[in-house]
This record gives C-alpha cells, structure tokens and sequence, in this order.
C-alpha cells in the first residue's frame, strides 16, 4: 500500500464556490491517476508564513489519499494540472508510507489520514520526569 | 589555598521526540516544529536542542516542507 499527503494553497482572490469546484477536480484527477481518496480537508483561509505573488492569505486544501496496490498514483498529472494553474500558489505531494513503516511498522490509510494518530502529541501525559545522575 | 573549584551542573539534554515518543515529525504540526525555529526561524542546531541525529534528520525534512508550504517562513526580518 502506498499512501500520499497532497496540500495546496489556493489564491484568497479565487471566489470559494470556485476554489471550491478546483479542489472537487483536483480530487477527480486524483482518482482517475490511479488513487483512493482516504480523506480530505479544507482548513479554510490561512494567513501565509510569507507573501506569494503579493498574497498574504491563502486557501489551504488537503488530501490524503492511498492505492491498495503496489502501482503508485500518478502524481504527475496531478501536479502538472496544479502547476499550470493559476490560482494554485504552492503544492506539496509527500509518500507517507515510508515514514509511517518506520515509524509504525505497518501501514493502513487510516493512520496515513490521521484518522488513527499516528503520534498522539496534545494527549500524551505529560511524560514522567527524566531521572538522570 | 586556591578557590574551590565552581562547578556547573548542566542538565543533561534529551531528544524531545524520544522522550515524547514521537517517531513520525508531521510538517503540518505547526505548532511542534515552531519550537525549533526560534526568533530568526533557523532550523535549532542539535547543539542546543539536544535532539538526537535521526530525530533531527527527521526534523529538518519536516521544516523544510512546511517553508515550501508557507506554513513556515524561511526567515522573519
């Protein structure tokens, strides 16, 4: 199995009923390069580490998305559609697979998506105190 | 007769991800990763955050994504 995280950052001048439709086509051609959409999100306007194309805002969208098989998605008709955009001010595709085998040993969609957490930060208790001499 | 020697104790530093048990470093966790890139956003040396060799590696990767990402900036001027 193989799993991938694909975030992209809309420009905030793009009409949301339009961002919107682009990230419903973006999920499209997810599915047709060969993935299964595990999970996505739409975190909304963000305010921008540094300005992009004179923006300081953005519209920040997330997929998680995995293949059962061994073949991968292919990514690069996904990016080159997000590339040719306009609108799109900045994507990120990352394999997750890897890191959450070596973290985890083994690898479902569901931790990929963070449906299970892969690390559980904010719940962890606060750890006991490092005795050292 | 020559001054008592001062000495220091220094706690000793620990891998926050070890201790915390944190063995996939999210770039998306913004809030993780802004606690080692204080005030100028550099990426904190091992030296003083005494985080081990393959945390930081890790570390670093997940910095470097989120700067790409605008999650980060690469500096603060």
């Amino acid at each position: 199995m193989r799993t991938y995280e694909l975030m992209y950052v809309v420009d905030p001048r793009v009409p949301e009923d339009e961002a919107i439709a682009l990230s419903d086509s973006i999920k499209e051609l997810v599915k047709t390069s060969g993935g299964t959409i595990t999970k996505d999100e739409a975190w909304g306007r963000r305010k921008l580490a540094y300005p992009i194309n004179k923006q300081n805002e953005g519209r920040y969208f997330l997929i998680y998305a995995h293949t059962l098989s061994d073949k991968g998605v292919n990514f690069g008709a996904v990016e080159h559609r997000l590339e040719q955009n306009d609108k799109v001010l900045r994507y990120l595709t990352v394999r997750t697979d890897g890191d959450i085998q070596r973290a985890k040993g083994k690898v479902t969609a569901d931790l990929a998506a963070g449906i299970v957490p892969v690390v559980a930060v904010e719940e962890a208790p606060a750890p006991a105190p490092v005795v050292e001499e | 007769m020559a001054p008592p020697k001062k000495v220091f104790y220094r706690r000793r530093k620990v891998c926050k991800f070890c201790v915390e048990k944190i063995d996939y470093i999210d770039y998306k966790d913004v809030k993780l990763l802004q606690q080692f890139t204080p005030e100028r956003s550099k990426i904190l040396p091992r030296r003083i955050s005494g985080t081990c060799a393959r945390h930081q590696r890790l570390l670093q990767a997940a910095i470097k994504r989120a700067r790409h990402i605008a999650l980060l900036p690469f500096t603060t001027d």
